[in-house]
């Protein structure tokens, strides 16, 4: 039945806009299940691709872990974001399939002022 | 019931042992309950049982997978696989090893699927709420933050063809017995080695 191609199904996450730089301001780009009593297993996310959309920000680097400020581990090195252009990281090029018992969260290095990149991250959602 | 056996291989998921109204022989340990089933249904794939974070080169303590026990007349059938990169050591019920060799208690790891990926070797039965039990062995250099075990199957509800129950049929035991009539024989412990 082979078992290892049904492991997890891949999901997409909502288009989050990060309209703030540093690691104070790291946003939720991906929520885990969970429903206390309900909710059956214990879920994880396996990042698969991630795409940014650099709002003329000026070129910097989106982490990309779980928490925020004092909290905040990275799941995978800074990610480069080109002012101005799509920057897409897919499986099985650029991207170790990390994986988050928490939250998604990630931030911008630097921004320029009034400026923001769009992150949408797609998971494999295991358990 | 010559198609109806445990630890049978086959395309697709995994068969139940016994149909509605057929003989079961339930061991346990060194007891034997026979008894027919007037209920059965399938158990999807869900995750039984998470012993939750467990740090670098560290085994778990033996865990008791409560999710897997059955009320009261009934046994479940199931096969299983981690889902995390521990091994794992069964013991069912909780005191008696399960996949004992004489010098080796077999584990079960992520290889699983790879290697027998109907899961044969994994299928267990478990009668009414008799303890199947799990430690997990974190081999590897890193902590992990979960170990989930995975678990999918049939559950079997059966009335007693022993004793003086309503259900009671002591010319069909015999039967069962001496062989003339079938019967699914369904081992739901392990056995101590020389026992």
């Amino acid at each position: 039945m082979l078992l290892n191609t049904k492991d997890g199904i891949v999901i997409s996450g909502p288009v989050v806009n990060l309209a703030a730089a540093g690691v104070a301001n790291a946003a939720v780009v991906f929520t885990v299940p969970v429903l206390a009593g309900q909710f059956i297993g214990t879920k994880s996310l396996q990042i698969r691709r991630v795409n940014l959309y650099n709002n003329a920000a000026g070129t910097t680097q989106v982490l990309i872990g779980t928490g925020v400020a004092g909290t905040f581990v990275a799941l995978l090195p800074a990610l480069d974001s080109i002012n101005a252009l799509n920057d897409s990281y897919g499986p099985n090029t650029d991207l170790v399939a990390a994986e988050a018992f928490a939250n998604i969260t990630a931030y911008p290095v630097a921004l320029g002022a009034g400026t923001s990149i769009d992150i949408q991250v797609e998971v494999i959602i295991r358990g | 019931m010559p198609d109806l056996y445990i630890f049978k291989s086959q395309i697709g998921m995994l068969d139940p042992v016994a149909l509605y109204n057929q003989n079961v022989a339930i061991h346990y340990v060194k007891s034997t309950y026979y008894r027919k089933v007037d209920f059965l249904e399938a158990i999807p794939p869900f995750q039984c049982l998470d012993f939750g974070a467990l740090a670098a080169t560290t085994p778990s303590a033996r865990t008791n997978v409560t999710n897997l026990e059955m009320a009261d007349n009934e046994f479940g059938l199931f096969r299983w696989y981690p889902i995390d990169d521990a091994q794992i050591r069964l013991y069912h019920p909780a005191g008696i090893s399960k996949w004992q060799l004489r010098n080796l208690q077999i584990p079960v790891d992520m290889q699983i699927v790879v290697r027998d990926p109907n899961l044969v070797s994994t299928e267990i039965a478990i009668w009414e709420d008799n303890r199947p039990a799990m430690e997990a062995i974190n081999g590897g250099a890193v902590a992990l933050n979960a170990v989930r075990i995975i678990a999918m199957g049939y559950r079997f509800h059966t009335v007693d063809l022993e004793g003086r129950g309503e259900f009671a049929d002591p010319t069909l035991v015999a039967n069962i017995k001496s062989g003339k009539e079938p019967c699914t024989h369904v081992f739901c412990s392990g056995r101590g080695i020389g026992d």
